[in-house]
């Protein structure tokens, strides 16, 4: 019995290693959120991005202004005042003042670049070069003078992992301005989509979305994206909305960190959409 | 033996960072090449299956805890691409295979098939289209990382005649 299976072992070597691989790589999948893997990657990342940040410089060189920098930011300052202006041009200003709404007047902003990208269809992950020694914390927004780019998912003490709008593990709350009709946002690998929303609401191509009050991973009213494109579900009275993003988020170098964080007592309800 | 399995590892970590930091900058429509794995095919032609199942285990493993991806994702795609190039594996065919057009198929079989099995994990969508996860998820990246092997053959072949 022994002989025959050291035989057996020995004539199929390639495929007794693939399927132990195999089995310890999908033992991995499946302990991504585990806080030893969690430590063991910001470790490993928090390292090597330093390789990546001097093979990054000279592609920045050109692009690395200071005053661009300044006035990015001060773009993308305006464009949060911008929109926290208009969202209360269509709210009535004393019902928020009575239902006690947060105030979001002022925001600080950390700078960063954006020093290292993994792009592939499912998954848009970016390397910055902020991490928690610059005060970035996990769950920080992340965007640029366009608008909202992903959120802030892994610290090390001076790099940060960012998962962008581009991988199909992040879903946001949106609202679709205009209309005041909110939704999830959601990439599935070729677009991003508002699924399921009554086609009984005459949504017009264009219209802006932003980040809805009810989103418990990224502050209301931050400009995301207009809609692009009305798709008919089959069944029922439902359609699908593409949304095109107003960043370019393969293209983006320059980011920065809004420097708020959810709140926790929200958190710890089972309404993160962050959490799978 | 350990400086042959070293020799691509230490090769691996500015190629890691050239596919981390460069190739996002050459992506075609969110599709891009993946040059680990004309790396692993190149090895895996040179020293066999097991090695190569191996070298994509590890490298996988590495490239994973590096990008800020799924870990386990690339270890688990690598090392079925190191095992599909092994297929390719001759003792006496080792420099017809990494000199000529033939190693351009293994690296569009080996990358296609990793590009699939990456697409199929990462995905978390139920209403997946299948056609679109062969042509846009497997087949043009296979033919991106495939036309990015061309220098590795130009190279060798220059090897080989001097």
């Amino acid at each position: 019995m022994i002989k025959f299976l050291q035989r057996l072992i020995s004539n199929y070597k390639e495929y007794f290693l693939l399927v132990i691989l195999s089995i310890i790589s999908i033992t991995l999948l499946s302990l991504n959120n585990k806080p030893e893997i969690k430590r063991l990657r910001t470790f490993a990342f928090g390292n090597y991005a330093l390789l990546n940040e001097i093979l990054n410089y000279p592609l920045s060189i050109f692009k690395n202004d200071y005053s661009l920098k300044e006035l990015e930011e001060e773009n993308a300052k305006l464009m949060l005042e911008i929109s926290r202006l208009r969202s209360k041009s269509l709210e009535n200003e004393h019902l928020r003042s009575m239902l006690n709404f947060k105030d979001t007047s002022s925001f600080s902003l950390i700078s960063a670049d954006v020093i290292s990208k993994l792009v592939n269809k499912m998954q848009g992950n970016f390397i910055i070069n902020r991490g928690s020694a610059d005060g970035v914390l996990i769950g920080m927004p992340v965007l640029n003078f366009q608008g909202l780019i992903g959120i802030v998912v892994d610290t090390a003490k001076n790099f940060s992992i960012v998962r962008t709008l581009y991988n199909n593990n992040l879903n946001i709350a949106v609202t679709i301005e205009r209309l005041n009709i909110d939704g999830i946002l959601n990439w599935d690998g070729n677009k991003l989509i508002i699924k399921n929303i009554p086609s009984t609401y005459e949504i017009k191509v264009g219209d802006s979305v932003v980040t809805s009050d009810f989103s418990t991973i990224f502050p209301p009213r931050i400009p995301v994206g207009i809609i692009s494109k009305r798709e008919e579900v089959p069944i029922g009275l439902l359609h699908n909305l593409t949304v095109k993003p107003f960043v370019d988020i393969n293209s983006v170098d320059n980011i920065f960190v809004l420097k708020v964080i959810p709140s926790k007592q929200i958190n710890q309800l089972e309404m993160n959409l962050l959490k799978k | 033996m350990l400086w042959n399995f070293l020799k691509p590892i230490l090769i691996f970590i500015p190629i890691a960072s050239i596919q981390l930091v460069i190739v996002p900058l050459l992506s075609i429509n969110d599709i891009n090449p993946n040059i680990i794995v004309i790396l692993i095919c190149f090895y895996t032609l040179k020293y066999g299956q097991i090695y190569g199942t191996l070298l994509g285990f590890v490298i996988g493993l590495i490239f994973d805890l590096i990008s800020g991806g799924l870990l386990g994702a690339f270890m688990l795609t690598f090392t079925i691409a190191g095992f599909s190039a092994g297929y390719f594996y001759n003792e006496n065919k080792v420099d017809i295979y990494t000199t000529s057009y033939a190693f351009i198929i293994v690296v569009f079989l080996c990358s296609t098939i990793n590009s699939f099995l990456y697409t199929l994990i990462s995905s978390t969508d139920k209403d997946f289209n299948i056609f679109y996860l062969i042509l846009e998820g497997s087949i043009l990246p296979g033919l991106y990382t495939a036309f990015f092997s061309l220098p590795v053959i130009i190279l060798n072949s220059r090897k080989a005649f001097v």
